[in-house]
């Protein structure tokens, strides 16, 4: 952890930087994996802050999930000629709600960190699994369902 | 519709991934917790987001249209599944045909509903053209799975050639007995005076001049010239071409071809078509409209075809080349063998002029001192071929396809009218 002031400002200024250079690259290149890449940096500046940090962070994400979608749908339609107004409604609307949702769900969780429950090898172990259950089902359905 | 995942979402889903990981490796749950929302948004359009159902289709306005004139074609999707789905549609063209817009149109379709897209489509060339069938792309809702299908079928658009209306046609030496609008040299009824003659029974009264007959103290007629309509063979060169990007010879020498077959097929001339080149296509001459829609039709066909074949007059049907026929050759003047068939044509006594579809708008000297003077032998040896052709009688007009047809045509019939006596031997 930084615990220097004027360089944890720095870094995050550095951090900024280099995600919006990303961000441009992405758009430039017309590629969303820069754009990823500025996400998880942006995601890490996160641990940077002092304050707060379980309460902001489901704002966070949501905010990055909707950068995100914002960045690549940017991307995405950049090479369509026309794109009808409904378009545009329906995924900030859906893209909204999701993001919504998510940050309700992420708030949920940050609220079940903050439980007083005493730390110990099996806990984390069961943290590490259902993170991994998590994983392994979504990968497993999307192979299922749109083949190897 | 095979779906598969968009670009997009094994990012979305790394990211949910390691940030989770990350949160496990470091102790920090405020990194699992920034990952959550993109874990619900994977794990949502993944798995809430049904199969789409789309069908598409594309319905020019017209079939056939003129070169370069635009017409619209709509495009039409219609979703038989149970939620919206978001669609990119673009029709797939033949070359030749420019779509506006260029790229494709984003349209929402909702359940079990059709939605249009119109573009508009504009033939750059004359030809036989193609549109469709349709590229559809559909995503989901949140853009993580995207599937791309070509629906519907292809349909045949005909560009006609644009074509110049002409005031000025080249004068046939000989005319058909069949009404018409040029000045036969034969004497019968007609409105143009020919001469005066003697009285013989059977004149009628109203051919009597008067004033000659008081003049000469017998009884004199007057004789006129009859308008009669003539045969055109307008033989299209296609041997060779000379051609850049953008445009070549053979598309200004077809539109030229219907330009002439219009306006002589409107003086009530009987007009054949010959596409004399690697392949050897020919329509027999004919009146009327029907014989012009049969002309462009075939003249669209038009294409140049390598062949080392050495064709000669013989080549040709006698019916396509009737006797006392004008042949208007339409060629750029670059291979040998339509020019030795043009010599040919003539030193059999057919009644022959040239439309040269002048190359030199597609040929330009290289960057070079010895480039610049081969491109200057060249230009000269094609005067010479001109002044040999003269020669023989047969008149050339060199047409820059950027200008108009008529002045060209007024240089040959000039020619003709200086050189008529050796023309008719």
């Amino acid at each position: 952890m930084i615990t220097n002031a004027g360089a944890a400002n720095q870094l995050a200024w550095l951090g900024a930087g280099t995600a919006a250079m990303l961000l441009a690259a992405g758009m430039v290149a017309q590629s969303p994996a820069p754009v990823h890449a500025a996400v998880a940096v942006l995601g890490l500046m996160f641990l940077l802050r002092h304050d707060a940090r379980l309460l902001l962070a489901p704002v966070y994400g949501a905010g990055l999930l909707l950068m995100e979608d914002l960045a690549v749908r940017t991307i995405e339609l950049s090479g369509v000629g026309e794109i009808a107004p409904r378009v545009i409604v329906a995924r900030v609307g859906a893209t909204l709600a999701v993001a919504a949702v998510g940050a309700c769900l992420s708030a949920l969780a940050a609220l079940a960190v903050t439980a007083a429950v005493p730390r110990s090898v099996l806990l984390t172990a069961v943290g590490a699994l259902a993170a991994v259950a998590a994983f392994v089902a979504i990968v497993f359905f999307v192979r299922r369902r749109f083949g190897p | 519709m095979k779906r598969s995942l968009s670009p997009r979402t094994p990012g979305v889903l790394a990211l949910a991934g390691a940030g989770l990981i990350a949160a496990l490796a470091t102790g920090r749950p405020e990194l699992a917790l920034i990952a959550v929302p993109f874990l619900v948004f994977g794990g949502a359009g993944l798995v809430l987001v049904p199969e789409p159902h789309v069908t598409a289709s594309v319905e020019p306005g017209r079939l056939r249209v003129s070169e370069g004139e635009e017409l619209t074609a709509t495009v039409r999707v219609r979703n038989d599944g149970a939620e919206p789905v978001e669609v990119e549609v673009a029709p797939v063209r033949t070359g030749h045909l420019a779509l506006a817009p260029a790229s494709t149109v984003a349209l929402r379709v909702d359940a079990q509903s059709e939605t249009e897209a119109v573009f508009s489509v504009r033939p750059r060339r004359w030809g036989a053209h193609g549109i469709g069938p349709v590229a559809v792309r559909t995503r989901d809702a949140l853009g993580l799975t995207t599937s791309e299908e070509r629906l519907g079928t292809r349909i045949d658009l005909r560009a006609f050639p644009r074509e110049e209306r002409l005031r000025e046609l080249v004068a046939p030496l000989r005319t058909q007995p069949f009404l018409g609008t040029h000045v036969a040299r034969a004497r019968a009824d007609g409105i143009e005076f020919a001469d005066i003659r003697p009285f013989v029974v059977g004149d009628r009264a109203r051919e009597v001049n008067w004033r000659a007959t008081a003049r000469r103290g017998s009884l004199q007629v007057n004789q006129r010239h009859p308008e009669h309509s003539s045969d055109v063979v307008l033989l299209l060169d296609t041997f060779e071409e000379a051609r850049d990007q953008d445009s070549g010879t053979l598309d200004s020498a077809v539109r030229t071809a219907a330009s002439l077959a219009r306006a002589h097929l409107a003086r009530r001339d009987r007009v054949g078509v010959v596409d004399f080149g690697g392949t050897l296509h020919w329509l027999e001459p004919a009146f009327g409209t029907r014989q012009l829609y049969r002309i462009v039709d075939a003249l669209l066909s038009s294409n140049i075809a390598f062949s080392y074949a050495w064709r000669k007059a013989d080549s040709l049907p006698q019916r396509v080349l009737p006797p006392g026929a004008l042949t208007l050759v339409i060629s750029p003047l670059l291979d040998e063998r339509s020019i030795a068939l043009i010599s040919e044509l003539r030193t059999r006594g057919r009644d022959v002029a040239v439309v040269e579809v002048s190359p030199l708008d597609h040929v330009s000297a290289g960057p070079t001192a010895a480039d610049a003077v081969a491109y200057e032998l060249w230009r000269l040896q094609r005067e010479a071929l001109r002044a040999r052709l003269q020669s023989l009688g047969i008149g050339v007009a060199v047409w820059e396809p950027g200008g108009t047809l008529g002045p060209a045509l007024e240089e040959v019939n000039a020619f003709r009218r200086s050189s008529q006596p050796a023309l008719r031997a």
